[in-house]
């Protein structure tokens, strides 16, 4: 996926220590488990502690997926600030506005539940990714196909009724996401005729180029 | 809309807040504040009943309608012919299911669309759109219905798909990104006994086998109501799942 996605090019990788030991923290708190990244095995070696000080049950769930939220309202938030999208940022405006009401939808949720929202990464992208068009969209697209299979993991996880029904309206929009995107990109749209789903790991596994510094 | 009446007390009588309770934006957050289930009711064989019988109407509409060759575009035919092969695999996916948990599937029924639907790409595509948006309510609205957490694991992963068509057939039309393509930041669910009343006209003649409507009949509306929608899919799923990792895997 990387290496479609950025010509090859080694994305996970760190900038330096200090910035892996960052990703190692913002992982341990979205739940990572001691699988994750291999070569991070004293860090991740403590993840379970870490994950129940960020929360357990469906609050882990919510903090999982403001993560994602986090990550794709700032990356929408700076896409679209600027112009370089042509005639498509008319598809794009509208979803770092969904992107963005996710975010406070789950924020208002864990505040209401009692609960600690997990606290906003810092973010690193790729060069080009706010100046060249095919770069930002590809990665929306990946973003996008992520959240939804992120989403569908939670779902049988998830204990609360009305928790299951917001999540799952969320993703949805995530799904209509992704089908623009893929036609923007002349891409199938739909991958399969019934979505796939992915772990908490595999998910935080292929965002973990993006958090950090 | 007796239907809504009765299918609405029936809905609350089994303590539902609202299957069909649209959460969006704040609206989501005072829903998920109240703690109370987001729907329940019905076994998931009739879940997968009520969603075998909208998707058999999608498939046979999109059937018909890529039949008629009133799309000249290649992108829109493409587009077009991807969502029929969904339909007709949601269709088998569901059957399969229903029979694997040892239910039996309801019969095709027969359909019945207005005259001219299929005459010009407009007035197809704007059924269509009418009936994807219809089906991604519907999903939403059921989905407290399903007990099986695999079936309804798959039940997410098809409503998703519904949502892929709906907003595919916005952009091909140029309809407005939002309001035409996406809805809003949350979809909305459709309670059954709405999604029932919109879909009943084109419903011909419904089979016998478990799922007869009868008009007014508060047995046939409670019926729908039980028979939340999605789909039961968790063995159906497994064969789903290891396709679409093989698409993803391509």
């Amino acid at each position: 996926m990387e290496s479609e996605l950025f010509g090859g090019q080694a994305v996970i990788h760190f900038k330096d220590e200090t910035t892996r030991r960052s990703f190692l923290r913002t992982a341990a708190l979205v739940g990572v488990g001691a699988t994750l990244a291999g070569g991070a095995t004293t860090a991740f070696a403590a993840g379970p502690e870490m994950a129940s000080q960020f929360g357990d049950g469906d609050v882990g769930v919510l903090n999982y997926a403001l993560t994602l939220e986090y990550l794709e309202a700032d990356f929408y938030a700076q896409g679209t600030a600027k112009d370089f999208l042509g005639d498509n940022k008319k598809y794009l405006t509208p979803i770092a506005q969904h992107e963005a009401a996710h975010v406070q939808a789950i924020l208002g949720t864990l505040q209401k539940l009692g609960a600690t929202p997990a606290a906003k990464p810092t973010f690193k992208y790729p060069d080009g990714t706010f100046t060249d068009a095919m770069t930002f969209l590809k990665t929306a697209n990946t973003f996008e196909e992520t959240g939804v299979k992120a989403y569908h993991g939670q779902v049988p996880l998830i204990k609360d009724g009305a928790i299951l029904g917001a999540a799952a309206s969320i993703a949805g929009v995530e799904s209509r996401h992704a089908a623009v995107l893929n036609l923007i990109l002349k891409q199938k749209f739909v991958p399969a005729p019934v979505e796939a789903h992915a772990s908490m790991d595999e998910v935080v596994a292929a965002v973990k180029p993006f958090l950090g510094a | 809309m007796t239907n809504s009446t009765i299918n609405r007390r029936s809905f609350l009588k089994r303590g539902a807040l609202g299957a069909g309770a649209v959460v969006s934006g704040e609206a989501a957050v005072q829903l998920l504040s109240t703690g109370r289930a987001w729907a329940a009711f019905g076994s998931d064989a009739d879940v997968l009943n009520y969603a075998l019988t909208l998707e058999y109407l999608e498939s046979t509409f999109y059937q018909m309608g890529n039949a008629a060759n009133v799309i000249t575009d290649a992108t829109e035919k493409d587009v077009l012919a991807t969502i029929q092969q969904d339909e007709e695999a949601h269709v088998q996916a569901i059957s399969d299911t229903i029979k694997k948990i040892g239910g039996t599937p309801v019969a095709k029924p027969s359909v019945t669309f207005p005259d001219g639907t299929f005459s010009s790409r407009d007035s197809y595509l704007k059924l269509a759109k009418t009936f994807e948006e219809t089906g991604v309510g519907a999903y939403l609205g059921a989905a407290g219905s399903i007990q099986n957490k695999d079936i309804l694991q798959a039940a997410a992963g098809i409503f998703g798909v519904e949502a892929r068509h709906a907003a595919a057939i916005g952009y091909i039309t140029g309809a407005a990104p939002e309001g035409g393509i996406y809805m809003g930041a949350t979809e909305s669910g459709k309670q059954p006994a709405d999604v029932l009343a919109a879909v009943m006209p084109f419903l011909g003649g419904m089979p016998s086998a478990g799922f007869a409507p009868r008009n007014g009949n508060p047995d046939f509306l409670a019926a729908g109501a039980g028979a939340g929608l999605l789909a039961g899919a968790g063995l159906l799923v497994a064969g789903l799942r290891r396709r679409a990792a093989a698409a993803q895997t391509e």
